[in-house]
């Protein structure tokens, strides 16, 4: 099923292991993205498949023919470089064309499908332009026409949106995705930017330090972390920590938070600490009291207004977290700095630490 | 009330724009009046070098220009009559024209040859990292360190009849006679290319350190070999390097003079050595003015000749 297939693939740099046994499978078709910090070896992973870089051990798989001994010239792989890279003492036109022309392809057979891959990127019209003629934005598009026009096995994105502004980095995103969906191209995506990693991927391989924490789909990598990293870097999360009252049956137990009580399904001892953590938009806030004994008592220290939400920083005895609340809910001119809310949240939502267990 | 929101985000937008108007407009001007102040300082600084520049070359030069259109009288030197006859003369002689022919093939002849040994050499040194590059590039830019005199006796030493490579081969009994090495166009070029060959070195560096790696990568990513990519993708980009190389080369190649007249001797005359022969022998200064400006002439006619040729095929590279 998998058409990309890489096994206990390793790089070492100066006897420092950077990519560590990295295996992963890629399905036909899937946008996947490698999302991590700088040097977390997910570039590094990215120049390996495309032959740029000698594999140090492991296997890499292009449905079913092992590749990792080709050249890069051979791997019929389409690169979209994050400097785009495009041929400066060559036209639009020549850029796209170079590949084609490469394999022997007809004249007509060339100005056809240049004409066609231009018309996909919205470039027709720009041939005989060269690239320091273009905006930043048009020159990605023209490096990605180029990657397409081969008809690649694999499209391989390198931080393709990093040199652009925010706003057409969101409408190029879209563009690729649609693009990709269309010609239903097998997609690695690299990128540190999780936003983007989130909006377009089908699954997301997270890294760090050569590693991946996890591969799933970006809702359940948001939501179903299953590392502390994972759940830190994705998104922004608050940590609390919680006192184990008492254990039940069936993996329960009740936490003592902050002067609350709930019972949360976990799997701890009596009297152990545990670390959890929750994204902002998980927790409410109650300007009095529920009565439930489920609210913490704190201290509102600053607000912030960001237009559909307002973001609240709360104290909670020595711990400082921050609640994101709609606007809908609760008029934010109705709450003070220095004035006492009570957060609560739900015990399903607390996304336990691997660490503070 | 969406009204007045709207309304509320309207004047926001009218606010924001003028202050943003206003803001621009003011670093724009204030821009403007450093920029100006930063032009006038970058003249100050280049000011002695233009005034000597203008005093003791461009008005000498001038002069000279003036003095080639006089005629030659054997006492003066400089006679009192205008005339064409200096350079009508050049050109009717087959003699002088032999002369400029040869001294325009031999300048040819050694920015080829530099080009074709400085290129490797460069990618090299453009290759290579830290310490092992600046060992690199003081080992091309030594031959600079040394009196051109010195070296250009040096290659009288290799090349004479009797000299080192002429022994070797007649020991070896490969020739019976010794070939021909010195005192000949040859000659003058080996010594020629020795001299001039840093400046193509570092000129072609320079151009192929400015290549972007993953241009490369992304030409072997579309399907071309190492040497594809050399031929379409990083020679096209150097060729910037190869004209500024060349252009330099060129020029102090066919206006030198120490190498020709100690590598080449009598039978060698290039159009230097027959300028010199003009103004410091025959004291004929207004022949030999005129032909030092037949050499500025066609020099400049060639590197303008030779840039078109260049730049067909650089178009896209002039703009970056």
């Amino acid at each position: 099923m998998s058409y990309l297939k890489i096994e206990n693939l390793v790089k070492t740099y100066n006897k420092t292991e950077v990519v560590k046994k990295l295996s992963l499978e890629i399905k036909k078709g899937e946008l996947m993205s490698f999302l991590g910090p700088s040097g977390c070896g997910k570039t590094t992973t990215l120049n390996m498949i495309a032959g740029f870089l000698d594999v140090d051990g492991g296997k890499i798989e292009v449905d079913n023919e092992s590749v990792q001994h080709l050249p890069p010239n051979k791997r019929e792989m389409g690169m979209v470089f994050q400097n785009y890279a495009l041929f400066p003492h060559m036209t639009v036109f020549d850029n796209v064309a170079y590949g084609l022309k490469l394999r022997k392809v007809t004249k007509v057979e060339i100005k056809r499908r240049v004409q066609e891959v231009l018309e996909m990127v919205r470039l027709s019209g720009f041939e005989k332009r060269y690239p320091k003629e273009l905006s930043g934005g048009q020159q990605q598009r023209v490096s990605l026409a180029r990657a397409l026009v081969i008809k690649p096995k694999v499209l391989l994105l390198d931080e393709p949106l990093s040199n652009l502004d925010a706003k057409l980095r969101q409408q190029m995103r879209e563009e690729i995705v649609e693009i990709q969906k269309e010609l239903g191209i097998t997609t690695i995506f690299v990128t540190h930017d999780q936003e983007e990693a989130l909006a377009i991927s089908d699954r997301i391989a997270v890294m760090f330090e050569g590693r991946i924490e996890q591969v799933d789909t970006p809702a359940d990598i948001y939501n179903h972390p299953e590392t502390d990293f994972v759940s830190q870097f994705i998104g922004e999360v608050n940590r609390v920590r919680g006192k184990v009252l008492e254990v039940y049956e069936n993996n329960k137990c009740k936490l003592f938070f902050y002067g609350s009580e709930q019972i949360v399904s976990i799997h701890s001892k009596q009297n152990s600490e545990i670390d959890f953590f929750i994204r902002p938009e998980k927790i409410q806030i109650l300007t009095s009291p529920s009565n439930k004994g489920d609210e913490i008592k704190t201290i509102v220290e600053r607000k912030m207004f960001l237009g559909p939400k307002t973001r609240y920083f709360l104290k909670i005895e020595d711990n400082h977290i921050v609640a994101d609340i709609s606007n809908t809910m609760i008029n934010p001119n109705d709450i003070h700095q220095g004035s006492n809310v009570f957060a609560i949240w739900k015990p399903e939502d607390l996304l336990p630490s691997r660490k503070g267990r | 009330m969406l009204y007045g929101n709207q309304k509320i985000y309207y004047l926001l937008e009218r606010v924001g724009d003028s202050y943003m108007k206003l803001e621009t407009g003011s670093t724009i001007n204030i821009k403007k009046k450093k920029k100006k102040k930063k032009i006038w300082d970058a003249w100050l600084l280049v000011i002695p070098t233009l005034a000597v520049f203008i005093f003791f070359f461009l008005i000498p030069l001038f002069f000279l220009f003036i003095t080639s259109f006089k005629t030659f009288d054997a006492s003066t030197g400089i006679g009192g009559e205008w005339t064409f006859q200096n350079y009508i003369k050049f050109i009717s002689d087959p003699f002088y024209l032999g002369v400029l022919w040869r001294t325009v093939k031999i300048g040819l002849i050694t920015t080829l040859v530099t080009i074709i040994i400085s290129y490797p050499v460069a990618f090299q040194i453009a290759k290579a990292k830290g310490k092992v590059k600046n060992y690199l590039t003081l080992l091309v830019l030594s031959p600079l360190l040394i009196s051109m005199v010195i070296r250009c006796y040096g290659w009288v030493i290799l090349l004479s009849n009797n000299g080192v490579i002429n022994s070797s081969l007649m020991k070896l009994g490969w020739i019976d006679q010794p070939l021909e090495l010195l005192y000949s166009e040859f000659s003058v070029i080996v010594g020629m290319v020795h001299v001039l060959f840093p400046y193509m070195v570092l000129s072609i560096m320079g151009s192929l350190e400015r290549i972007d790696t993953s241009v490369l990568r992304a030409s072997q990513n579309l399907g071309a070999s190492s040497l594809k990519t050399f031929t379409s993708v990083t020679l096209p980009l150097t060729l910037p390097g190869i004209f500024a190389g060349s252009v330099m080369v060129f020029s102090l190649s066919v206006s030198s003079f120490v190498t020709p007249s100690i590598l080449g001797g009598p039978q060698v005359k290039v159009m230097s050595y027959i300028t010199y022969e003009q103004v410091a022998v025959m004291l004929n200064w207004p022949y030999g003015g005129a032909i030092g400006f037949i050499l500025i002439f066609i020099a400049t006619i060639t590197i303008v000749f030779y840039s078109k040729i260049l730049s067909k095929s650089k178009k896209g590279v002039a703009i970056q």
